[in-house]
């Protein structure tokens, strides 16, 4: 039996979760640029769905939705920041029209260029993270306009279920602020307001080995993994 | 923020106040909330941002997703981790949610499995290294797309008691192990190409079946 004689059927395969590597990567692919293949494999979903119906539920721990509620309120802070950002640069804007128009009206010509309304953007930092032998590295990169910390590590980092790897960062005051935990190779953080703050040039940022789910103290109880300091891209 | 929330026709309609209200739900027998409409209602005002509205579909839906993450990941630390960027999901999601497409439960129970078995899948990145599991793309804006047909249920049940035992067993492992193929294929003793083969044989069937 070869795989030619059995046309394969990637989205549905994906869909089940069978596939792996290069599959699943060309499968992803297609899902992102294909509207016609993602359309199928949501349909794969909803008719696979069923199978899942008499899987047991059981009760998460309590503590869990603490993480949660704190995982996406900072993100909400993000977005609300932004959003009141956009309504300020909005309001300046306008303003800024006005004043254009009220000086057309007046026939008065502008004795310099228009002012820009918006804050020159603060330029990315990056930090590469490693240990001493240099067997793990983090590519660690911030954005601090969108406050975006992406974590991705290049060489190897093993699999470890008994731990979490605990991103920190450490400000010039020597004290580490947890910034979560890294689940995967490459995590996107968004940081609320008193950490970004924190990022900042000659910060260090760093992980360690802690207790699944993170340290629970708010200070690393584990052993750091990698650092590396944070500067201008 | 204060949303209202009509739940559907003929059904009670509530309201979530931010701070207070989420307690006075929470308060109510689970029963009486659990419908699939008032579920539904709650995800569209988690896409306007309300957060008690956000806590009830955790505290009515987790423990359903937990188990579905329990059983693929095997380990507690794990589906916590997983259930944790399930819901996370959810929270920037909830405006793709489209209940005329799918209910739900399933398009929940949906996230939390992807994300399960996205894990599962980067437990072993050995074979193509880990650089390349971490350029895998995002799926883009259809990752979290379900389409449920009205009778999807019965006609799926229907159509795998179609199938050969053996392309059956390997389907259900497939979706509930979170089994990959070569690790479907060691478990049976077979070939790489020949659990392909079963399983893709298989699947076609079904969509040959589920399409009649």
């Amino acid at each position: 039996m070869s795989d030619e004689r059995d046309p394969p059927d990637l989205a549905a395969e994906y869909a089940l979760g069978v596939l792996g590597g290069a599959e699943l990567a060309e499968a992803r692919r297609r899902a992102a640029a294909d509207p016609e293949f993602a359309l199928s494999v949501a349909r794969w979903r909803g008719r696979l769905a069923p199978l899942g119906d008499g899987v047991d539920a059981a009760e998460p721990p309590h503590a869990l939705w603490q993480r949660i509620d704190a995982a996406t309120a900072a993100r909400d802070n993000v977005v609300v920041l932004r959003r009141r950002l956009n309504l300020w640069r909005g309001a300046a804007a306008g303003m800024t029209a006005l004043a254009a128009t009220l000086a057309a009206v007046l026939v008065i010509e502008p004795r310099s260029a228009p002012v820009s309304v918006e804050r020159p953007a603060r330029p990315p930092m990056v930090a590469m993270l490693s240990d001493e032998q240099k067997q793990m590295r983090v590519v660690a990169s911030w954005n601090p306009e969108a406050r975006q910390l992406i974590l991705a590590v290049a060489g190897d980092m093993p699999h470890d279920p008994a731990h979490a790897h605990e991103v920190w960062i450490i400000p010039p005051d020597g004290k580490p602020r947890s910034l979560g935990t890294m689940g995967r190779p490459r995590v996107h953080m968004q940081l609320a307001d008193a950490l970004a703050v924190l990022m900042e040039n000659g910060a260090t940022i760093a992980i360690s080995a802690e207790p699944p789910g993170g340290s629970r103290t708010g200070a690393p109880t584990g052993p750091m993994l990698v650092s590396g300091e944070l500067t201008r891209a | 923020m204060r949303s209202q929330l009509a739940a559907g026709p003929g059904s009670l309609i509530f309201r979530f106040d931010r701070g207070w209200g989420m307690d006075r739900a929470m308060e109510r027998p689970v029963t009486e909330l659990r419908s699939s409409d008032e579920l539904a209602a709650l995800i569209g005002a988690v896409a306007a941002g309300d957060r008690a509205a956000f806590r009830a579909v955790y505290e009515r839906t987790s423990a359903k997703l937990y188990g579905i993450c329990l059983r693929l990941l095997g380990s507690e630390a794990e589906a916590e981790d997983v259930l944790q960027e399930a819901y996370v999901t959810v929270w920037r999601n909830a405006r793709r949610f489209d209940s005329a497409k799918a209910s739900a439960i399933t398009w929940l129970a949906v996230i939390a499995r992807n994300k399960a078995i996205d894990r599962l899948r980067r437990r072993r990145p050995v074979a193509d290294g880990l650089e390349a599991a971490a350029e895998v793309p995002d799926e883009g804006p259809l990752a979290t797309a379900v389409i449920e047909q009205k009778d999807d249920a019965r006609r799926l049940a229907h159509c795998l008691d179609e199938l050969d035992e053996r392309a059956r067993a390997m389907i259900r492992a497939a979706f509930l192990d979170g089994a990959s193929y070569p690790e479907l294929a060691e478990r049976e003793g077979v070939p790489l190409g020949t659990m392909k083969s079963w399983i893709r044989r298989g699947l076609m069937r079904l969509k040959g079946c589920l399409e009649r």
